[in-house]
C-alpha cells in the first residue's frame, strides 16, 4: 500500500532526533510503515558518527581480552592492572597448573591418611617443594615461550620474577596448608615444613641469578628428597624438622635473600640466562 | 651530513663451548635498512641477540643509541627504544593475537590501558592482522604468527629495529606489504634485517653485510656487491661443471655462476644472489640461496 502524502524534511529530521513529540512521532512512525519513499529518505537524517562509534565499541569489546579470574584477584590484592596481566601470565598461576597442584595435594593427603609413617614421609617430601616448583615455573626460558623477546623489553626482569614469586607463594602455600589439615597425626609443630619451603624458594630465586630457575629447583628437590629419604630409612622422616635443622633452614633462607639482594644490585638479569 | 651511529660495535667476540660465533666484529649502523646475509652458523643470530641486549659478548665494546648497555638504567633506556623479532619466537598457547601484543606492550612499559590498546591496534593494522586480533595465536598460520612477532617489534616506533628472518613463511603478497612497511620504518629508524632471502635485501636495503664464520666478509652497498659478479654469470644451453653454481632456469637455459665465458654462452646481468654465492665460495649453500 502506498501513502498519499509524504512527511516533510523538518518532520523527518525531528523524528530521527527524537524531538517530534509523542503525537507527531507516533503519526510519522505509522506513516513510515506504509511509505517506502519516506523510509528511504529517513536514512539521510540518521547521523553516521554514532553508528561508527557503536561499531568501534563492538570491535573493541571483541578484541580486548577480558581480565582472567587470576588477574581480577591480583587487582583486588592491590596490583595495578598491567602488573596483574604480567603476573597472571606465569604458567604456575594458570588454572590448569593450579588444578594439577590441587589434584597432587589431594593425592598426597589420601596417601598420608592411609599410609602411617610412610605417608608422613611422603607428605614431608612433597609439601616444601610445592612452592619451589611454582617459583621455578614462574619465569625463565624453560617455561616462557616469549622469554627472549620479553628480555629485550625494558620491564625489569627482577621485578617480574619477584612479583610472580609472591603470587606463587600466596596461591600455593594456602593449598598445602589446607591439605596438611586433613593429614592425621600432624600437630602444630608439623607446620614447621613451611620454613624449609620458604628457605628453598629463596634459594631458587638466588640461584636463578646464575642458572635457570628449573635447574636450581631440580637441585633443591633432589637434595631435599635425599634428606627426607635418608631420615625415613634411618629413623623417622620428621627428623628433617628438628629444632636445629629448623634454625638451619632459617639461616639458609636469610643467606639466600642476602645473596639475592647483592646479585640484584649488580643487575644479573642483564646477562645471559639461557 | 651523517647521522650519529645508532649501533657502534668494536671488536665483538662471542664463543659457545669452544666454537667462535663472532670474531672481533666491528660494525657501525645508522638510520636506514641494512641487510645481513650469511650461511647458517655464520653468527647472524648471535649478532642480533647482542644488539637486542639479551646476550653479552665475551669481548669488545657495545654502544647502542649512544649508550653502553651496562647497568639497569642505561639498559632500560636502550630497550625502550629498540624492537626485536627473534629468529624463533614462541607464543603462550592460550593468548589471542591482541592479548599477546597487549602483554608485550606492558613489558614495553605501556601501562595505561587506553593508549596501550590504541598502540596494539596500530601495530596490528600495520601488519594487516586487525581482522584476526581476537583469534587465538595457535589458530593462526605460520605467516600470520610471523607477522604477530613483527607487530610486537614495532610497538612504540623503535629507533633500532632488529629483525631475524621476518619474512619466513609469509606469502608473496604479504611479503610485498611487509617490504612497504619496512621501507617506511627505514626512513626514521635503523633497521637491521637478517635473512636468507637475497631478493628481500636487494629490494629493501641500500647496504648489505655478509657474515661468515663470525667475520664480516662484505660491508657496503648492495650494488657494490652485485658489481663484483659482473662478467661472471652466463646463460648457456648446458651446465658448466667448472661453475660455482649452475642450474636450469625457466627459459630452458642454464645459469652458470662463477665461470669464464663458456662456449656458446651469453653474458647476463648478475643478481645479489650470484654475488653472494661468489663471495662465499664453497661455504655458500646453493640450495639455501636458490630457494
Amino acid at each position: 500500500m502506498t501513502a498519499t502524502w509524504h512527511a516533510d524534511d523538518a518532520e523527518l529530521s525531528r523524528y530521527v532526533a527524537g524531538v517530534a513529540g509523542a503525537v507527531n512521532g507516533a503519526s510519522i512512525e505509522q506513516h513510515l510503515l506504509r511509505c517506502p519513499v519516506c523510509r528511504a529518505r529517513v536514512a539521510e537524517y540518521v547521523p553516521q558518527q554514532p553508528l561508527e562509534v557503536v561499531w568501534e565499541r563492538i570491535r573493541r569489546q571483541a578484541e580486548e581480552p577480558r581480565p582472567t579470574p587470576a588477574q581480577r584477584a591480583l587487582v583486588r590484592a592491590g596490583l595495578s592492572g598491567s602488573d596483574a596481566l604480567l603476573v597472571a601470565a606465569a604458567p604456575s598461576l594458570r588454572t590448569s597448573w593450579l588444578l594439577g597442584l590441587a589434584g597432587t595435594l589431594g593425592f598426597v593427603a589420601l596417601s598420608v591418611a592411609y599410609g602411617g609413617a610412610r605417608g608422613l614421609a611422603f607428605f614431608l617430601l612433597v609439601a616444601p617443594l610445592v612452592p619451589v616448583v611454582g617459583v621455578a615455573f614462574a619465569y625463565g626460558p624453560d617455561v616462557d615461550p616469549a622469554y627472549e623477546v620479553g628480555r629485550s623489553a625494558p620491564y625489569p626482569a627482577t621485578r617480574l620474577l619477584l612479583l610472580r614469586t609472591a603470587a606463587v607463594l600466596a596461591t600455593s602455600l594456602p593449598l598445602v596448608v589446607a591439605t596438611s589439615l586433613v593429614v592425621p597425626g600432624l600437630d602444630a609443630t608439623a607446620f614447621a615444613w613451611l620454613l624449609p619451603a620458604l628457605a628453598f624458594s629463596a634459594v631458587v630465586l638466588a640461584a636463578s641469578t646464575w642458572c635457570r630457575p628449573a635447574v636450581a629447583a631440580t637441585a633443591v628437590a633432589l637434595g631435599w628428597a635425599c634428606a627426607v629419604g635418608s631420615a625415613a630409612l634411618v629413623r623417622d622422616a620428621a627428623a628433617v624438622l628438628t629444632p636445629t635443622l629448623l634454625a638451619g633452614y632459617c639461616l639458609l633462607g636469610v643467606a639466600a635473600v642476602l645473596v639475592l639482594r647483592l646479585r640484584l644490585r649488580r643487575n644479573p638479569f642483564s646477562r645471559e640466562l639461557t | 651530513m651523517n647521522a650519529s651511529p645508532t649501533v657502534d660495535l668494536t671488536g665483538i667476540t662471542k664463543r659457545y663451548r669452544g666454537t667462535t660465533a663472532l670474531s672481533a666484529v666491528d660494525l657501525t649502523l645508522r638510520p636506514g635498512i641494512t641487510g645481513l646475509l650469511g650461511p647458517n652458523g655464520a653468527g647472524k643470530t648471535t649478532l642480533l641477540r647482542i644488539l637486542a641486549t639479551v646476550l653479552d659478548p665475551d669481548a669488545g665494546e657495545v654502544r647502542l643509541l649512544g649508550r653502553a648497555p651496562s647497568g639497569s638504567v642505561p639498559l632500560a633506556e636502550i630497550r625502550r627504544r629498540l624492537g626485536y623479532l627473534p629468529q624463533e619466537m614462541g607464543f603462550p598457547r592460550s593468548f589471542s593475537c591482541f592479548a599477546f601484543i597487549d602483554y608485550m606492550a606492558v613489558l614495553k612499559e605501556w601501562s595505561a590501558p587506553g593508549p596501550r590498546h590504541e598502540e596494539v591496534r596500530r601495530v596490528l593494522d600495520l601488519v594487516d592482522l586487525a581482522d584476526v586480533a581476537p583469534k587465538r595465536i595457535r589458530a593462526l598460520s605460520g605467516g600470520q604468527r610471523r607477522r604477530v612477532g613483527l607487530a610486537q617489534a614495532l610497538l612504540g616506533v623503535p629507533e633500532l629495529l632488529l629483525l631475524d628472518e621476518p619474512t619466513t613463511g609469509v606469502d608473496p603478497e604479504q611479503r610485498v606489504s611487509l617490504r612497504q612497511l619496512l621501507s617506511a620504518a627505514g626512513e626514521h629508524s635503523t633497521v637491521l634485517l637478517s635473512t636468507h632471502q637475497t631478493e628481500d635485501v636487494a629490494a629493501l636495503c641500500d647496504r648489505v653485510i655478509v657474515l661468515d664464520r663470525g667475520r664480516i666478509l662484505h660491508d657496503g652497498g648492495v650494488q657494490e656487491l652485485v658489481a663484483t659478479a659482473a662478467g661472471r654469470v652466463w646463460l648457456a644451453d648446458t651446465p658448466d661443471p667448472g661453475a660455482r653454481a649452475s642450474w636450469r632456469t625457466g627459459t630452458g637455459k642454464y645459469r652458470n655462476v662463477g665461470t669464464v665465458a663458456p662456449e656458446g654462452s651469453e653474458r647476463t646481468d648478475p643478481t645479489l644472489e650470484d654475488a653472494y654465492l661468489l663471495l662465499l665460495g664453497s661455504r655458500a649453500s646453493v640450495t639455501e640461496v636458490a630457494a
